[in-house]
């Protein structure tokens, strides 16, 4: 094998091994995220706290702006996921009130 | 002499080779951000957190949900956090009303927190996620930081516990217990503090109190935002030689001519001292 085979040969393996420790045992740190990285329970919750606070003030301006932090395609997809993810989980008939109470405000506005 | 540089470039090809893997893992195609938790949130966005945290106990009345929504965060003193937020946001011009919900949470964290009758949170917080690093009891999951049904939240139909909080300003007036000048060196400010009690003496967070210097020159400041000093604490920098008009718009009292003095220590130096202010509950 010739000297530069080696040579590229070394730079593979380096790479992979840059890419592995890079992406697999110290990866960048999870710091300064947005509300778009949430795990679905947190965005589900955080979905169910806009939907309390507009089921008491009716500001469906407010809720759609809270919404839009979540950097969903719409605040209705936002929504939707959340109505999805609280009925696999069995959240209260009380919740999915709220949730389906915002998601026909927000469908009805549209 | 040939063998040595035959391991050199071996070992430059290799360096090389990690420098390249770990700038594209790194800095070009780092790992994803996804399923992250909330205390990993940037500060403004934890700001943001809270803040929806403070107005949903606004409206649903559910202190152990909130607690429990406050837990992901991971502050180690949620109502201290709140309060300073709440400063912090009236400082920056921000909503007087948004202020004293954060407020008005941070208040209802401190009371709960020195009541014996601290509800159990596995009674109602409810369908908040867990932030993982919480008891097992705090909100059991049927499924890994899941939900779970919750006996105590408002049915659509019950309006009791979804009803706004009641703030303190909605019970009796406040009268004047008293109003003096005060010289205490340790102060460091000239502070006007204003101290609001009810019959029980208790601090009374959220009163509404409005300082000015004439009609054009009013601010609003709230007691209970330094909860660390008391729940029914507020003050007010002064600036010596000002005369100023507090006032406690919901009860009407007036207290006039409120001016910092001049003390002197007792090694004969001078200082500008405070003004306390006691209001109180007659019943």
């Amino acid at each position: 094998m010739s000297r530069w085979t080696i040579f590229f040969l070394v730079i593979l393996l380096g790479l992979g091994l840059g890419l592995v420790y890079g992406w697999m045992i110290n990866p960048v740190s999870f710091q300064d995220t947005t509300f778009n990285s949430l795990r679905i329970d947190y965005k589900t919750d955080y979905t169910l706290m806009v939907a309390e606070v507009y089921h008491q003030e009716k500001d469906l301006e407010w809720a759609l702006n809270r919404l839009t932090l979540l950097d969903d395609p719409t605040p209705l997809a936002s929504v939707e996921d959340a109505l999805r993810f609280a009925s696999q989980a069995d959240y209260t008939l009380p919740d999915m009130f709220l949730l389906r109470d915002l998601h026909n405000a927000i469908e009805g506005a549209n | 002499m040939e063998q040595n540089r035959s391991n050199w470039y071996i070992l430059t090809g290799l360096i090389l080779g990690l420098v390249i893997g770990l700038v594209y893992a790194w800095v070009i195609s780092p790992v994803e951000e996804v399923d992250t938790h909330p205390h990993l949130l940037r500060e403004d966005y934890q700001d943001i957190y809270r803040a929806l945290i403070a107005r949903a106990y606004q409206a649903n009345n559910n202190l152990p949900r909130a607690e429990a929504r406050l837990e992901l965060i991971d502050d180690e003193e949620p109502a201290l956090v709140l309060a300073a937020q709440a400063q912090r946001f009236l400082a920056e011009g921000g909503d007087v009303e948004m202020a004293k919900v954060l407020a008005n949470l941070s208040a209802a964290l401190q009371s709960a927190a020195s009541s014996a009758a601290t509800p159990s949170l596995s009674s109602s917080a409810g369908n908040t996620p867990s932030s993982g690093n919480e008891t097992p009891q705090v909100t059991p999951t049927p499924e890994a930081n899941t939900a779970q049904p919750n006996q105590n939240t408002p049915t659509p139909g019950e309006e009791g516990p979804s009803a706004p909080t009641s703030t303190p300003t909605e019970s009796p007036p406040f009268i004047l217990q008293d109003s003096s000048p005060i010289c205490d060196p340790t102060l460091g400010e000239s502070l006007i503090q204003v101290i609001a009690t009810n019959s029980n003496g208790e601090g009374v967070p959220g009163v509404a109190l409005e300082i000015s210097l004439g009609p054009d020159l009013t601010e609003v400041f709230y007691t209970g935002l330094k909860p660390e000093v008391g729940l029914g604490y507020a003050d007010f920098l002064a600036e010596p030689g000002l005369a100023y008009t507090l006032e406690v718009p919901e009860s009407g009292l007036v207290i006039q001519d409120i001016e910092v003095p001049t003390c002197t220590s007792e090694s004969g130096n001078s200082y500008w001292g405070g003004w306390e202010v006691y209001i109180t509950h007659p019943n």
